[in-house]
């Protein structure tokens, strides 16, 4: 069950929150985000020909963002998550 | 209790059913554990299968697990809702299951009861009949079985935590920002991860707690109490009795928290200074009148210590609202070089039938069957004074001055100075029949030494600056005495703890008290009803020192 606590500041920062462990082995679907900036897609495209080389049994699913400019989409978010495992998102140029 | 309009809830195998129906029906709130539910719905099943088509019966089970055992118990046909969620019974703010509804083809309610009452459920069984178009028509219900009345259970959203539950989800009344914690998390850790507490665990602010801490006060939960420094940012009574929920405060305090915050706030206490200075200030709150036992505060045994919830949880709810909401944080704003323990929290109540004087709070003007608190900035002590030899005011306030002499340091006059005297030492000075004022004076007069004393020298660097001498007339100024405190009213007395020991306490003010004056709130259930500092007409004498002088202005007695 999840716990929901109010909170206790004035709200302007967001809230901190610790990084998921690292896992310790890849499977399932890997999601590849592209968020729209130039040659992402072209690093990407590398990244997955090297998964699928080294980690033959994981699925890549591939999402781009429409704007560089501003937070990715809810439905992108949320495919991502009902969708993938885990995800690698290309940033900067 | 409010006929519901309008309702959608899923039944036994899961289908949605959209209230109201077409035509008229007939709508009960049940829950399994209740005699009177159990004896009432084998009637509710007898209207449904009665009317046949021409009125739906509809029963909404205030548990989801409790709809197969009903089932199952009762042989029931009819429509069993789930009302787990408890959506429809907060809706129509029953108290009472069963309760029943009965609606006519307009959806017009137009009978209702709760309990058994055997003459209301006749009749309406009877219209119920009516309303399915068999008027005059009894149903199968042998009513001479049935007693003529039987009360009937508490509604499960009435129950305690569950209604409180529903009131912090459904109410409106929190508007914070909910903060998810996985189930991984530790809820302890991840509030320290945050930079939420002082340090010390708190107590997570969920919904259901703010909510009921929220019924210590009539103040609207959105109502701003202050603006909080150092970020300006406002604070409301919903964030107040977050960061109160987080101390260990109880729902009777918050008002006296709200006051406090108030206090603070104003420009007379100045939190921004007290909080950001190097000297490592804090707010210290001293409590009178009634409603020190009314909270259970302590002002007996360890006042100033640990162990008395509210004593501990009051202070600390105005650190926490500093922090949290202020943005007070130590290496941050707060620039404390050293600090002290009494920055977690220092908050007691004057032992008032102890003192042979006159109140803190009757002194600064208030009635003394006004509640009212009191917030001074301190930045050192609490230390201790042991005096278990006087046996008269003169010896006594001997010890103080002595004591008090070299509060910060043995050179540099002082503003103000909290002196909380233990009932023994308060007693010497009523037996001997010493005014506040006499203690003061005699303070005043014993803790005078030369100005050439006060004078910073190369043995000694801390003190008065030698431009001093100058300013009041040259060389022959040096042999005048210069008392400690700029003015007697800057020497603070209160009484408080047991009658164990002859051992008293002094706590320094912050830069001399200039920056921040004593300043007090009469307390009423949204906080404070109103604020008063400690007469202004001696802080612009004080203000009006040379930079050179710093914050001090000696007080130089002419002989």
């Amino acid at each position: 069950m999840v716990t929901q606590i109010l909170d206790p500041t004035d709200e302007r920062v967001p809230i901190k929150r610790q990084l998921t462990p690292r896992p310790e082995a890849l499977h399932g679907t890997i999601a590849l985000l592209d968020i729209s900036k130039p040659r992402g897609d072209v690093f990407l495209n590398r990244l997955e020909e090297l998964l699928h080389e080294r980690a033959p049994g994981v699925e890549t699913r591939r999402f781009m963002k429409p704007t560089v400019a501003k937070p990715a989409p809810q439905p992108i978010k949320d495919a991502i998550l009902e969708e993938c495992d885990f995800v690698i998102e290309a940033l900067a140029d | 209790m409010h006929p519901p309009t309008k309702f959608s809830l899923l039944d036994a195998e899961g289908r949605e059913k959209q209230f109201p129906p077409e035509g008229p029906v007939l709508l009960a709130l049940v829950k399994e554990d209740c005699d009177t539910c159990n004896l009432t719905l084998p009637l509710l099943e007898a209207v449904h299968r009665d009317t046949d088509d021409g009125l739906d019966v509809w029963v909404a089970v205030q548990k989801r697990d409790d709809i197969g055992v009903l089932k199952d118990r009762h042989d029931l046909t009819m429509p069993l809702l789930d009302d787990d969620a408890l959506d429809l019974s907060y809706e129509t703010d029953i108290d009472t299951v069963p309760t029943l509804f009965l609606y006519d083809e307009e959806q017009n309610c137009t009978l209702q009861t709760f309990g058994f009452d055997k003459h209301e459920w006749r009749e309406i069984a009877s219209e119920s009949m009516t309303l399915a178009g068999r008027p005059g028509v009894e149903t199968s219900i042998d009513w001479e079985s049935l007693p003529e009345q039987r009360p009937g259970c508490g509604a499960r959203n009435y129950e305690p935590g569950v209604y409180e539950r529903l009131q912090a989800l459904k109410s409106g009344d929190l508007l914070s920002r909910l903060v998810d914690l996985a189930s991984s998390d530790d809820i302890h850790e991840f509030m320290y991860d945050q930079g939420y507490t002082d340090g010390f665990p708190v107590v997570p602010p969920t919904r259901e707690r703010v909510w009921k801490m929220l019924q210590g006060t009539d103040r609207d939960p959105q109502d701003e109490v202050a603006i909080v420094p150092p970020n300006l940012a406002p604070i409301t009574v919903e964030k107040v009795a977050i960061n109160a929920v987080m101390a260990g405060a109880r729902p009777e305090y918050l008002p006296s928290i709200i006051a406090l915050v108030e206090v603070a706030c104003t420009e007379s206490f100045n939190i921004h200074g007290v909080l950001a200075t190097t000297m490592g200030a804090t707010p210290v709150g001293i409590f009178n009148g009634p409603i020190r036992d009314r909270i259970g505060m302590n002002y007996l045994h360890g006042a100033l210590g640990s162990g008395n919830r509210a004593n501990a949880a009051i202070g600390r709810a105005l650190r926490l609202c500093a922090r949290n909401v202020g943005g007070s944080v130590p290496g941050g704003t707060d620039r404390a070089t050293q600090g002290g323990p009494h920055r977690l929290t220092m908050n007691f109540a004057e032992n008032e039938d102890a003192s042979p004087w006159d109140s803190l709070a009757v002194e600064y003007g208030f009635e003394p069957t006004d509640d009212v608190a009191t917030l001074m900035a301190m930045s050192g002590g609490p230390a201790t004074i042991a005096d278990e030899r006087s046996r008269d005011g003169r010896g006594m306030a001997g010890t103080l001055a002595a004591s008090m002499s070299c509060m910060q340091d043995p050179k540099s006059p002082m503003v103000d100075t909290l002196v909380v005297l233990s009932p023994d030492h308060a007693g010497i000075f009523g037996r001997s029949g010493w005014s506040k004022d006499d203690v003061r004076e005699c303070i005043m007069e014993e803790t005078a030494i030369p100005l050439k004393h006060r004078l910073r020298s190369d043995d000694a660097g801390a003190g008065l600056p030698p431009s001093v001498v100058e300013r009041f007339g040259g060389e022959q100024a040096l042999d005048l005495p210069v008392p400690k405190f700029q003015d007697k009213s800057n020497i603070i007395l209160v009484v408080a703890g047991s009658s164990a020991a002859k051992f008293s306490t002094i706590l320094g003010g912050w830069a001399g008290g200039v920056y921040s004056t004593p300043t007090s709130a009469r307390i009423g259930p949204g906080g404070a009803l109103e604020i008063r500092g400690r007469s202004g007409a001696d802080m612009d004498k004080r203000r009006s020192g040379g930079k050179d002088l710093g914050a001090f202005e000696p007080n130089i007695r002419q002989r």
